[in-house]
């Protein structure tokens, strides 16, 4: 054993570029295709949340086209979408973790942590820098050439310039190693369900080999966007809680200049400097009218025994409701000194309610969704907490007694479905429409459900004959918006359309058939790190069942009522190929010269007879 | 001493047979006229159907009868190829022309009425052969096969080209194939008083070099190995038009007894038609108690001989008598033997000392 081992910690961007294996950058074709899959998503996304009909135009281009795969491509993806304002670009490309999507709604990424992996994968498999061209306002384009510090976890910016332009939008450009050959068949077939999923963006692939891809709008209209919303409580889990408290219960006030401004403007003493007890007489008849963060200042000043010009010389480091002591930073004597607080005092009682946060029943009322006092006051008793214990009180155990209640109380309404973005029937329809061009085409869209707290909802198409060719079933899976292309055999969707008995519905061979598949949810229970196949939760499964059951009773009487149209055509040209030969061989047994009058016979609509 | 047969028997039953197609092909023709899909019905083949009468002593179809309707689009194609068949028959007969198996396959073709193969346009033809209930033969469809009839019969021939002209089946000594024209010429004049039915074609030239016709008054008919329907249709009018005894000679073995089984009550396969039988035909050898009493030289039964002995032992008409007694000896001692053993005591053993006994002995079966 060494005694020299050293501790010492290692950046985001370090962690990633040792782990990069998890995060689908694995090898040159898995990478190819993931950083593909990154920038479109991204880009799709900054459309969706503002509202923009997206148009995304994406390349690969080989550096040197001679050379065999795995070689170096140029992965370029522009969208039109609202840009990212100047300052945050190089943060936003150039560190990892560095994320604009943390609330709690359907997105197609989480924390769009893929980009910046993309940009490291390149940067390390070809030590070429990443180009970001970006325009917020549709004027102004920055133009950011940069590489990635991977132990600072912090840009480098080789070049910085600034040009007019006419439209907004983001452009990335990349330099990876990748493997065009192995994976061109999964890019493209991503490029293709993406469009389908996607039938208000227009998406375009222009390939290494001079293909071009291009998939134009088939509607005009965006579907709704998702709200942001509180979480559920059966989502919950305790480090979610201790972050809720954190945030929200209280922060020790940072008595800066502004906020020393903000407390003069409330108190009415803007110009004026009055001593320590004057300002505690002018706080008390104003008490009424002052704001939260007025108030939690008054009370500390209230023990600080400061004026204005001293408080501005100090920082809170610690308010100890229990041992009732204050401790500060004094500038003036670089020292941290603590004060006792008085328990009886007026504003030790508004320090204490402020420190030890809210009731509990405030707590789940305000903090999460669809829960309201009766609600709340069922919980208290259901889990066996006083109604109007403070939360900051709590001790871990009780953190952990609480987490259990709220995970298992089943008085809770269902989850809150407006933080989906399902796509809707009509524009899943015409997408289908256009790319399948079927004979008999439904969809439909299930009311929302939920599991273990997140909400889903599940959209499903159906569409037979026409131009789908006559290979078998297809099924088209997606999450979110994306097209899940790998892991298909263990896929719950797979299992459910398998699970189907489809010479019910009068399917029988190689049909051609295409079922398409939305599960919508502000967590897709994915059942790897690669998101490529949903786990079988039995909430979604049923929901799933219910929408194929739907579609395929439809899809029955569609088949029934073809396989009529054709059995009529069928017996009609059988009769007109062999009643004549009957005529003529009986003329002949018959000994007659004129044929019988079966003419009408074979003309006539006939009559459906059962089939002995 | 000759004997008169009835004149044109054969000439009767094909008029009988034009009648009964025009009837058929009139019927269906009204159903056309008046915009009626036609259908008939045609006795039931299914082995459930087929059911052993011992009254005819043969194998005959029940009252189950399937009913084919043009209407139905299932059934259609075959009514069609039905009609076909008819009609092609009766060209045939009316032309007085001969066809085979294969022909009337190919001829199909003529008429945009597609078989599928030879196995589908045979299975037509036996359904025709239901629905008149006569041979195939009867409308000139004819065997391959060919086996031969030697002995003093005198025959006129109808067919065209030989109307009216006449043959004595002794005149050439291999013998006469029985094909059309012998099957459906008229009898006219015969001495014969016995028809000798044999397995073999070589015993069959033995018999006519030992003159086994002028000896013993026989008409010596060479089987093939199993009896051609139209072998089987000869044989009968042979019976009935002349009252002629039939006795049948085989291999001494299970196969053999089923020959001449087959020439006396038909198969199942056949149960349509009834035509095709000679009840009063008598077995006459090679029993299996043949075998020791000639100490016969023998070869053992082989499995599937022994399977045979034990499947003809379940059906009917192997039940009493010589058949049923020979296929238990046969069980017994397992083995077997054939015509020609007799050899053993010469070439001329077998006409001059085992037939003489053998016809002595049929006249008390």
């Amino acid at each position: 054993m060494s005694s020299k081992e050293t501790f010492s910690q290692i950046s985001p961007s370090e962690f990633f570029y040792r782990n990069r294996d998890l995060a689908g950058f694995s090898n040159p074709t898995r990478s190819l295709y993931t950083a593909v899959r990154e920038f479109v998503e991204n880009s799709l996304d900054a459309c969706d949340q503002k509202g923009i009909l997206a148009d995304v135009h994406m390349s690969i281009k080989a550096v040197d086209a001679e050379k065999p795969d795995p070689k170096q491509y140029i992965l370029t993806v522009r969208d039109n979408g609202p840009g990212i304002e100047s300052n945050h670009v190089p943060l936003a490309f150039g560190t990892v973790l560095y994320g604009s999507k943390f609330g709690l709604k359907q997105a197609r990424g989480m924390f769009g942590l893929g980009a910046t992996m993309a940009i490291l994968y390149g940067q390390i498999t070809t030590n070429k820098p990443v180009i970001v061209k970006s325009s917020t306002d549709g004027k102004i384009q920055d133009e950011y050439e940069m590489l990635l510090d991977i132990q600072k976890n912090k840009p480098v910016i080789l070049k910085h310039e600034t040009k007019e332009v006419s439209k907004s939008g983001l452009s990335v450009s990349i330099c990876l190693e990748g493997d065009y050959a192995k994976a061109g068949t999964k890019i493209r077939d991503y490029v293709y369900q993406t469009s389908l999923i996607t039938p208000y963006a227009t998406i375009t692939f222009d390939d290494p080999k001079g293909e071009k891809y291009r998939y134009t709008k088939v509607i005009r209209t965006m579907p709704p966007s998702p709200t942001i919303i509180r979480p559920h409580p059966h989502g919950i889990d305790v480090e979610t809680i201790r972050r809720m408290l954190l945030d929200t219960n209280y922060q020790i006030p940072a008595v800066d200049n502004n906020m020393i401004l903000k407390v003069r403007k409330e108190l009415g003493l803007a110009n004026k400097n009055l001593s320590h007890s004057e300002i505690m007489d002018k706080t008390q008849k104003k008490w009424k009218t002052l704001t939260r963060p007025v108030r939690i200042v008054m009370a500390l000043m209230s023990f600080l025994k400061m004026d204005f010009e001293k408080l501005s010389k100090t920082t809170i480091e610690e308010i100890d409701i229990g041992n009732k002591k204050l401790t500060y930073w004094d500038f003036g004597e670089s020292q941290s000194i603590s004060i006792d607080m008085d328990p009886e005092s007026f504003y030790y009682k508004q320090l204490a309610n402020t420190v030890q946060g809210e009731t509990l029943t405030s707590f789940l009322t305000k903090r999460f969704q669809r829960v309201g006092p009766t609600t709340a006051l069922k919980f208290a008793e259901y889990a066996k907490f006083k109604p109007e214990q403070r939360i900051g009180t709590m001790t871990n155990q009780e953190l952990v007694k609480l987490t259990d209640g709220l995970q298992s109380f089943d008085d809770f309404m269902a989850p809150d479905p407006s933080c989906l973005a399902p796509l809707g029937e009509s524009p899943l329809k015409k997408g289908m429409e256009r790319f399948f061009e079927p004979d008999f085409l439904e969809v439909v869209q299930r009311g929302a459900s939920a599991y273990s707290g997140f909400p889903f909802v599940i959209e499903m198409g159906i569409a037979y004959g026409g131009k789908i060719s006559s290979r078998g079933m297809k099924v088209y899976r997606f999450a979110n918006r994306i097209p899940l292309l790998y892991d298909e055999g263990s896929d719950v969707v797979l299992k459910v359309v398998n699970d189907t008995d489809w010479s019910r519905y009068k399917v029988k061979g190689d049909p051609p058939l295409v079922i398409v598949s939305h599960i919508c949810s502000t967590r897709v229970p994915y059942k790897t790190v690669g998101k490529e196949n949903v786990a079988d939760r039995p909430e979604i499964e049923r929901e799933l069942k219910l929408a194929l059951l739907s579609l395929s009773r439809k899809l029955s009487s569609f088949m029934s009522k073809r396989g009529q149209a054709e059995a009529a055509i069928k017996r009609k040209n059988l009769y007109s190929k062999y009643i004549p030969l009957i005529a003529q061989f009986c003329t002949e047994l018959a000994g007659k010269k004129k044929e019988p009058n079966y003419k009408k016979m074979i003309t006539e609509e006939p009559i459906v007879e059962e089939e002995t | 001493m000759k004997k008169k047969p009835k004149k044109k028997a054969a000439e009767d039953k094909q008029n009988t047979l034009a009648e009964l197609l025009k009837k058929h092909g009139a019927q269906i023709y009204d159903d056309l006229d008046k915009g009626n899909f036609p259908k008939f019905s045609i006795p039931s083949r299914s082995v459930s159907n087929i059911v052993y009468d011992k009254k005819i002593r043969q194998y005959i179809l029940g009252t189950n009868t399937a009913v084919r309707s043009s209407r139905n689009t299932s059934q259609l194609r075959a009514f069609t190829q039905l009609m076909w068949l008819a009609f092609f028959a009766n060209r045939l007969t009316g032309q007085k022309k001969s066809s085979t198996l294969r022909d009337v396959y190919y001829s199909s073709q003529a008429f945009e009425v597609d078989f599928e193969d030879q196995s589908e346009s045979d299975n037509i033809i036996v359904d025709l052969e239901a629905v008149l209930s006569s041979p195939r033969e009867s409308f000139h469809v004819f065997p391959e096969e060919r086996s031969s009839v030697f002995g003093d019969l005198t025959i006129e021939y109808t067919v065209p080209g030989y109307e009216g002209k006449k043959t004595n089946l002794s005149d050439h000594p291999d013998g006469y194939a029985i094909g059309p024209s012998l099957t459906s010429s008229e009898f006219t004049d015969t001495s014969a008083e016995v028809v000798i039915a044999i397995e073999k074609g070589g015993l069959f030239t033995r018999f006519v070099e030992e003159q086994v016709d002028k000896k013993f008054k026989a008409i010596i008919v060479d089987t093939g190995g199993q009896a051609p329907r139209s072998t089987r249709t000869l044989l009968k009018r042979l019976h009935e038009e002349l009252s002629l005894p039939v006795v049948i000679l085989t291999d001494g073995d299970v196969y053999g007894e089923h020959i001449a089984m087959v020439i006396k009550s038909g198969s199942a396969n056949a149960a349509h038609l009834r035509e095709l039988t000679v009840p009063d035909a008598k077995w006459v050898g090679v029993w299996a108690t043949d075998i020791e009493k000639y100490k016969l030289p023998t070869i053992p039964m082989t499995e599937s001989d022994i399977k045979r002995c034990h499947d003809l032992l379940k059906d009917p008409r192997y039940q009493e008598g010589i058949w049923k007694k020979e296929l238990e000896v046969f069980l017994k001692i397992k083995r077997k033997a054939e015509l020609e053993a007799f050899s053993k005591y010469g070439l001329t053993n077998i006409t001059d000392k085992y037939l003489p006994q053998k016809l002595e002995i049929a006249k008390s079966l």
